[in-house]
């Protein structure tokens, strides 16, 4: 049993790819996260729970500047991807968002062919010289997204006319076409049936051992399940941090023992 | 860490208190037969000790419940922390109590054949307060259960050491006993296996002392529980 667990584990690193500190976000008056520190680890699934408008969406997309198209949002402290700072004025927020690729909880593909949803990140960020480079690209990141074998007979048929648990999955494939160093997902599995969510987490599972994945999920079976490192939020505060088996089992802070066993808290 | 706070599903908090109440209930089967196998023993009270023998089938169908129970628990609710490690100890719980059971089941069926032979001195006596001693340690380990209370199963675990002190001397004098009067050995070796069948109950309930504590704490109880050393024999000594 141990030794399945090592085997299980022997791609968690240790190694911080996200550095965040002291992170406060405002809404004009809402100062909707507070003091947020956070270490994200390369190569290792983290979930980040907690109860509607905890701020898991926020800080999510603290992590690859999405908060920088809304108007009224500032961010403060600091957040490092691999040492360098993200917010710094040289980093610009397009490259920034290909190495930090996001899938969103409602599967949004491109009114485009599925071909062109996936080929369209690496087209713009120059990943591809060639049509054969783009094919193949496209194929890995369909391959990847466990969506190859159900797609790749009709490539130009659009990507809207999937159906939901497809549409998801080609958004991932879309966002990882970019060879993102991290993925966001926002509840990607809230418009899934059971079948597809299990092929969704399996994917995560799979993608695990090239990427760092960050997942925001109302399912507590669900962190359980995907991920190694849990964050617990509660109004805007990250109350619990820990490995993921240690949170669901043994908690150490009251809130969090409330909120996973589904008290009133 | 522990939640005493109500769930959101209140069916969830009906069905984790209806398993502990199995246990409870257990418990109380299990406390009887102890205190009613060592008062037949004592009272060469054959009839008392076959009512004992056929009451451990409630225990018994009580285990399963409590089984069934928590695997319905599991399936459905997919507990976590504290409702986790309630519905964890409740089985193990189960799984001690149901060997208690036959412990004291044990008891009874060889009070049926002591029942035949000589009484060897006061040792039915001597048993009797083991059995007393073990059931209230037993009562106690439940009590610090269905409170979440640790300086209780603490209190409870370290008992288990005076359980063995008991059984230490009543061993002693069995051999005694035998020493002197041959024609005693068979009895006082079905006596020195009930001594050592209340013994188990002992460990038992210091087992379900230590389920309290991780119940409660999330750990398990690291310290190794002093044990006193096994039985040496007279002679053998110094
Ligand atoms: N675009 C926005 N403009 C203004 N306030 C916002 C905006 N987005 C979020 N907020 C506020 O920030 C706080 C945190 O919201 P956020 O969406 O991060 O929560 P969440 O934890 O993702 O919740 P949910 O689980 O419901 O998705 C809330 O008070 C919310 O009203
Ligand atoms: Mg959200």
């Amino acid at each position: 049993m141990n030794d399945m667990r090592l085997l299980e584990r022997a791609v968690d690193t240790q190694v911080n790819k996200i550095t965040a500190r002291k992170v406060q976000v405002y809404y004009g008056q809402n100062h909707a996260l507070k003091d947020v520190d956070v270490d994200i680890l390369d190569k290792t699934v983290t979930a980040f729970i907690g109860p509607s408008g905890c701020g898991k969406s926020t800080f999510l997309r603290c992590l690859n500047r999405m908060n920088d198209t809304i108007a009224v949002c500032r961010v403060e402290g600091r957040i490092d991807l691999e040492g360098e700072d993200i917010y710094d004025p040289r980093v610009d927020p397009v490259q920034l968002r290909a190495k930090v690729g996001m899938v969103f909880q409602k599967p949004n593909p491109f009114p485009k062919s599925i071909y062109d949803n996936v080929a369209y990140g690496p087209k713009i960020h120059g990943l591809a010289r060639k049509k054969a480079d783009l094919d193949e690209i496209v194929e890995s990141s369909l391959r990847k997204a466990a969506l190859w074998n159900e797609v790749k007979d009709r490539l130009d048929a659009p990507g809207t006319g999937l159906s939901g648990g497809q549409q998801q999955r080609l958004c991932i494939a879309r966002a990882i076409a970019t060879s993102p160093e991290v993925l966001l997902m926002d509840e990607p599995c809230s418009a899934l049936d059971p079948i597809a969510t299990a092929q969704v987490e399996e994917l995560i599972d799979e993608l695990r051992s090239q990427f760092s994945v960050v997942i925001v999920t109302h399912s507590m079976q669900q962190a359980a399940r995907v991920s190694q490192r849990t964050a617990f939020f509660h109004l805007g505060s990250l109350v619990e941090y820990g490995e993921t088996g240690q949170i669901f089992t043994n908690p150490k802070d009251p809130r969090t023992e409330s909120y996973i066993t589904g008290r009133i808290g | 860490m522990m939640n005493n706070e109500k769930h959101i599903a209140s069916a969830f908090d009906r069905d984790l208190e209806a398993v502990q109440a199995m246990i409870m209930k257990m418990g109380g089967l299990v406390e009887d037969a102890l205190l009613e196998s060592s008062r037949a023993l004592e009272e060469r009270d054959v009839e008392l000790a076959q009512r004992v023998r056929s009451a451990d089938s409630a225990i018994d169908a009580l285990e399963m419940q409590v089984n069934t129970e928590a695997a319905r628990l599991i399936a459905i609710r997919a507990p976590t922390a504290s409702d986790l490690r309630t519905v964890l100890t409740v089985m193990k719980i189960a799984s001690g109590l149901e060997r208690c059971g036959d412990h004291a089941k044990n008891l009874a069926k060889r009070t049926l054949v002591l029942s035949d032979m000589a009484p060897v001195g006061a040792s039915a006596g001597s048993i009797r307060r083991l059995a007393k001693s073990v059931q209230l340690m037993l009562k106690d380990a439940l009590d610090a259960y269905i409170r979440r209370d640790v300086a209780m199963a603490q209190e409870v675990r370290q008992r288990d050491q005076e359980i063995d002190q008991m059984y230490n001397a009543l061993f002693r004098e069995f051999l005694t006993h035998m020493m002197e009067d041959p024609r005693s050995i068979s009895a006082c070796m079905h006596l020195h296996f009930i001594a050592k069948n209340i013994e188990r109950v002992g460990d038992h309930a210091t087992g379900i002392a230590e389920q309290v504590i991780y119940l409660v704490t999330g750990d398990v109880p690291d310290e190794a529980r002093p044990k006193l050393d096994t039985v040496s024999l007279p002679g053998a000594e110094g």
